[in-house]
């Protein structure tokens, strides 16, 4: 019986930490601009992080490596090290956009302005990182992330025309005033916001904190496998819910309260009070996963001590490194920037820095120095070569698009 | 591209299968494939520092370029600064190598392991000053998270 | 000396020739105790390759032969490297690495099971 809830709550932590401020901006932009025309890349995502977490979880229990020890290992100090500064920019790019996404939830659900709440809700990520342990942050905010579920909730409420909805899913087409530039672009957007790298460094960073081998591997593998795909579900859901309520009306989603205007046309006041605590949820649980993201790749690079089951004292300098990074997420906010804005581009250049976090990983888990007997088998290389493939197309491909369509407008 | 030279240009067919030589009595490790780059874990599974280069050094009296006639051994693992002068070249001074003598090293796997506590060891200095002056003296930085 | 100074120092044949440059040092665990836990390495041989480059090595040298399409694309990139042992090594410094004349040309491969303990 223990075992099988251990299972339920793994699962359903997956999916309530699956989506983050990227996944919400991204989806319900795409679905008021293109319909579901591109949910076929939400599931091209969804397996290609399913295939990735996999891998890095099981490096990561049979190894007891972290990803970017092994990126460094692999990759030595000149490449992995430029490796390190995307890395770390991009996930500080996606820390600002989570810290900046729960303060305009609270805006929402307040009325007080953001920049009040910006200091707030940095201090509040910094202390659950500071005092509370993993399981504890990892398992509340991916139970609370799951009241996102209301979005599929509304998406039925709203009694759209289904056969319509499958019709744009099952034969995409480019809409008739968009370009096909910006579809691609919007494309790769959607993948990136799908495979974040940090995910990656999070989950088999976890994979240490919580002290796996191989006995957990199965238990990984099924949270992976059955906890993203219904992310990816919900994913859709946003999307859907934006084509419904915007496609026709021609309206572009560019604000929060857009993105959540569609369940509280559904399901009223109390539908809109749940969605902004499922926001609150996904958004600081992101924070907290690219908080310690940033601490992990500094750390894991340079070989300092790390991990959330040491005192902080024990790993100073991993905890110096958080602190920083929230500290400069602030002054970026304090600016006024859009964290909307901010989002898209995180998960934009996140597809750009994704195959050199892909492929030591890859080549890992198949060399028996590190994995023993459990080296990737024949089918999931077959389908880890094809992603190889699909990553290396959408990195090479999102700087130009991103130049050529003017960041998606 | 880095460097090359065209396999056309060399004295030697390239494509020649090489005989292997005869074995060596003790184990093999490969300087860069199984040291460099990897993390080193103290006495208590602790993380120290990444290996960022070796010290090479020949039998004590003999200096100038190193040669094949006197034998070279592995005097220490270094870590710090000399990692920025891996990735952008130059080289450190010597009074600005961060030691961890082979001596301390007691198994290598794909970590090396030592057979000594962090706290006795130079490279952890600036761990160290972090914890005294910044992250001990916040409130419940020296308590376990709850 | 440190490592660093011979990974990708230039090798020459006594001649003059090039041969390539030292991608990798191999050691044996042979040396004196010197008051440790486990002997001091000595430096056995060079690698050397027709190309630097530091990512990704070793492909030439083990036999992990997947992902097959990859694997091999790294072998590929290597071909052509060999071992010369220590005692064929005339001098080394970071410029250069001239070999002694009569030098041997030996496989790379990584003497099986020599890497784990014995």
């Amino acid at each position: 019986m223990k075992r099988l809830l251990g299972v339920a709550l793994g699962v359903l932590t997956a999916i309530g930490g699956f989506l983050d401020i990227g996944d919400l901006v991204t989806n319900a932009v795409v679905g008021s601009r293109f319909g579901l025309s591109l949910a076929w890349v939400v599931v091209v995502g969804v397996v290609g992080i399913c295939l990735f977490a996999q891998m890095s979880g099981r490096v990561a229990a049979v190894s007891e490596r972290a990803t970017f020890e092994i990126i460094r290992e692999r990759l030595g100090p000149r490449t992995a090290g430029a490796n390190l500064v995307a890395s770390f920019l991009i996930n500080l790019l996606t820390l600002t956009a989570e810290v900046g996404g729960i303060a305009l939830a609270l805006q929402l659900a307040s009325s007080v302005e953001p920049r009040l709440w910006i200091p707030v809700a940095a201090l509040a990520v910094w202390l659950v990182i500071w005092r509370t342990k993993f399981s504890v942050l990892e398992n509340v905010t991916g139970l609370l992330g799951l009241t996102l579920v209301v979005f599929a909730v509304a998406l039925f409420l709203l009694g759209p025309d289904w056969s319509e909805l499958a019709d744009q899913a099952l034969s995409p087409t480019v809409p008739g005033d968009e370009g096909p530039a910006s579809y691609w672009y919007f494309a790769i957007a959607l993948f990136g916001a799908a495979m974040t790298p940090y995910e990656v460094f999070f989950f088999s960073s976890g994979a240490r904190e919580e002290r796996w081998t191989v006995k957990d591997v199965a238990q990984s593998r099924v949270n992976v496998f059955v906890g993203f795909p219904f992310g990816g579900i919900l994913s859709i859901a946003i999307a859907a819910c934006a084509a419904v309520v915007f496609l026709p009306r021609s309206v572009e989603v560019s604000s929060l309260s857009q993105i959540v205007l569609p369940v509280a046309l559904a399901g009223g006041k109390l539908a809109l009070a749940v969605v902004i605590v499922g926001i609150v949820a996904a958004t600081f649980g992101a924070a907290l996963e690219t908080g310690l993201s940033s601490g992990y790749t500094l750390a894991q690079f340079f070989g300092w001590s790390w991990g959330k089951y040491r005192r902080p004292a024990q790993a100073a300098r991993f905890h110096l490194a958080m602190i920083i990074a929230l500290l400069i997420a602030v002054l970026v906010l304090m600016t006024s920037v859009d964290p909307i804005r901010v989002t898209e581009l995180s998960v934009v250049f996140s597809a750009v820095a994704l195959p050199l976090t892909y492929l030591p990983i890859l080549l890992v888990a198949n060399d028996p120095e590190y994995m023993g007997r459990h080296v990737n088998g024949r089918a999931t290389n077959a389908l880890a070569l094809v992603y190889l493939v699909i990553i290396l197309a959408a990195s090479l491909a999102a700087i130009p698009l991103l130049i050529a369509t003017g960041g998606g407008s | 591209m880095s460097p090359r030279v065209r396999r056309s240009a060399l004295p030697h067919d390239p494509s020649a299968t090489l005989p292997l030589g005869p074995r060596p009595a003790g184990r093999v490790l490969d300087a860069r494939l199984h040291l460099l780059d990897r993390q080193t874990l103290d006495a208590d599974e602790v993380p120290v520092a990444t290996v960022d280069d070796l010290e090479l050094v020949p039998p004590a009296g003999t200096s100038g370029p190193l040669v094949g006639d006197t034998p070279v051994h592995v005097a220490a693992l270094l870590s710090g600064p000399v990692l920025a002068t891996r990735v952008f070249g130059g080289r450190p001074p010597a009074s600005r190598l961060h030691r961890i003598l082979w001596r301390h090293v007691a198994d290598v796997g794909t970590t090396v392991r030592l057979g000594v506590r962090g706290q006795d060891l130079d490279v952890l200095w600036v761990e160290r000053w972090v914890r005294d002056h910044v992250i001990g003296r916040i409130p419940g930085g020296r308590h376990a998270p709850e | 000396m440190l490592l660093s100074d011979l990974l990708d120092a230039p090798v020459r044949a006594p001649s003059g020739d090039p041969l390539g440059y030292v991608v990798d040092v191999r050691l044996v665990l042979d040396g004196p105790l010197d008051g440790g836990l486990l002997v001091q390495p000595r430096v056995h041989g060079l690698i050397i390759s027709p190309r630097t480059g530091s990512s990704f090595l070793g492909y030439e040298r083990s036999d992990v032969r997947s992902p097959a399409v990859l694997a091999r694309w790294l072998r590929w990139r290597h071909r052509g490297t060999f071992l010369v042992h220590w005692e064929h090594v005339a001098t080394a410094d970071a410029d250069a690495v001239v070999l002694a004349d009569g030098y041997r040309r030996w496989s790379p491969a990584f003497p099986e099971g020599a890497h784990r303990h014995v």
